[in-house]
């Protein structure tokens, strides 16, 4: 971020810096239990499955106390980037703690998956996560470092999670159509590797607010979806 | 077409959208009504505005806004040579109205004047009633008979939303009036000449806030009829009442755009600091 000069009323800069802060730390934790939601579905663990669920409330307590922040900011009548600092901080608070429901959402359902005897399809999913993960990872740093060219890559690269996310569940389809008792298990883990595609759809919404942030209405490049999954089959 | 279909119809001549269309309507970009053009002023030795190009649209708000010193209210006295009363105060290049270059020695005063009315900081009334307040200017330039200068003082005080709250006591002095009353009457003694621009130099910054904010209802129904330049130190009343936003500093015209992009996504550095107060 090039030189910007502080605020003469140093208190806004505080409250700003404080803001992207508590952002970054309810991303942090979002990542975390993703990262952790993974890990209980590959190790068909019960109880640390729980803890994740339990754990999602203190990213609801978070997105709630910056609420608090940008209701500060606003009362200041911020101008140009302020303002779209504060709209986008906004968006993201949001778009954050919808990531972080969805990992909980993974490490709910994995109890149930866990009912039913191991599939190999399980991989494919862990590997999918993996890839939104790197681009929440990403995407926070480009929040970070205002880097607005860093979000357009990032969104750019939501392509290849939607081209993993139908593979699997073409993959998933066929193996449900040659074994009628693994529909159950199945239907479980297409259920999560859609909740995983919409966190990578929540990484391009922050991917999109970082561009604004630093770059106002301009418009981004158009980009190719390749969520294929309403005509497989 | 079903009743529900038509509800959700976009219909130009619905009154929803014409209202919109009022509110900000800068596309397509409205024709010029004033413009500058190279143009310096001096205090004496003292150069004020440095080689300003203005574009002001027609019936639209412009605001002038910038730090102290930066030249917004030279640059809106120009607009009506109201410099030319003082010795030293010397503007040269070009200043356009209609086309017509009105720094030029052939361009009558007298006729600026009644194309260009003015309103200032304080509220300045006349020591008349309400009544004579308005109706001094209007004799100076037209003979009318007095049932219609009545109707003529009563169309500029409803124009200037003051009417009913004077209209039965149009025969006692204007100094009686509260200071946001006073200003509306300036503003319906300037609108009864029926000029064709309006500048208002500061006008709510001596007045309360409900005051100032009957006074931006004010222009956005002016800005109907005439064509406003409004200088203000309030970023906050330029964001509100304009539609392009013109930003000054040190006597130069850094920037003008459309209010919405002056006051969201600005070009300059130095008109992004000064609308975030990051510097004075």
């Amino acid at each position: 971020m090039n030189q910007l000069h502080e605020h003469i009323v140093r208190s806004i800069d505080e409250e700003q810096r404080r803001l992207v802060g508590e952002l970054l730390r309810m991303g942090e934790m979002a990542a975390a239990q993703l990262e952790a939601a993974l890990d209980v579905v590959e190790r068909r663990d019960d109880k640390a499955a729980e803890r994740i669920v339990a754990n999602d409330e203190a990213i609801d307590v978070l997105e709630h106390d910056t609420s608090h922040d940008v209701m500060r900011l606003a009362l200041r009548g911020p101008m140009a980037r302020d303002l779209r600092e504060l709209l986008a901080a906004l968006r993201i608070a949001s778009d954050i703690e919808r990531i972080g429901d969805y990992a909980a959402n993974v490490a709910k359902r994995s109890m149930a998956l866990n009912l039913a005897p191991p599939l190999p399809q399980v991989r494919g999913l862990v590997a999918l996560g993996a890839v939104a993960g790197r681009q929440l990872h990403d995407v926070l740093i480009a929040y970070r470092d205002n880097d607005a060219d860093a979000a357009e890559r990032i969104r750019a690269r939501d392509a290849e999670l939607d081209m993993q996310y139908t593979s699997l569940f073409r993959e998933l389809l066929t193996y449900m159509m040659e074994d009628a008792r693994s529909i159950t298990a199945c239907t479980h883990l297409l259920f999560m590797a859609k909740n995983i595609e919409r966190i990578g759809d929540h990484v391009t919404n922050i991917a999109e607010n970082v561009w604004f942030r630093a770059r106002g209405d301009e418009a981004l490049p158009r980009r190719e979806r390749r969520d294929g999954t309403a005509q497989a089959g | 077409m079903t009743d529900l279909a038509q509800a959700f119809t976009m219909n130009e001549t619905s009154p929803a959208v014409a209202d919109m269309d009022v509110r900000r309507d800068l596309r397509p970009m409205p024709k010029l009504k004033l413009s500058t053009h190279g143009l310096e002023f001096h205090y004496g030795r003292a150069r004020a505005l440095h080689d300003v190009q203005l574009d002001v649209a027609e019936k639209r708000v412009t605001a002038l806004i910038g730090p102290s010193g930066c030249g917004k209210s030279t640059l809106l006295r120009v607009f009506n040579r109201i410099y030319a009363l003082y010795p030293g105060q010397v503007a040269r290049g070009e200043v356009l109205l209609d086309g017509m270059d009105i720094l030029t020695p052939d361009y009558p005063l007298a006729l600026l004047r009644s194309k260009v009315g003015m309103v200032f900081q304080k509220p300045v009334p006349f020591p008349m009633t309400i009544f004579e307040n308005v109706a001094y200017g209007i004799r100076h330039h037209e003979r009318l008979s007095k049932a219609d200068m009545a109707v003529r003082v009563e169309s500029a005080l409803r124009q200037a939303a003051l009417w009913d709250e004077v209209k039965d006591k149009l025969r006692q002095s204007a100094l009686g009036l509260s200071g946001g009353q006073q200003q509306r009457l300036c503003i319906a003694r300037a609108v009864a000449l029926r000029p064709e621009v309006l500048l208002l130099d500061e006008p709510t910054s001596a007045l309360d806030p409900i005051s100032t904010s009957r006074i931006e209802q004010l222009i956005d129904e002016l800005k109907r009829d005439f064509t406003i330049v409004i200088v203000t130190h309030n970023m906050q009343q330029a964001a509100r009442v304009s539609d392009y936003t013109a930003f000054m500093y040190l006597g130069d015209l850094v920037e003008q755009d459309t209010t919405e992009t002056i006051f969201s996504n600005p070009s300059k550095r130095q008109t992004e600091d000064y609308i975030t107060g990051r510097f004075g």
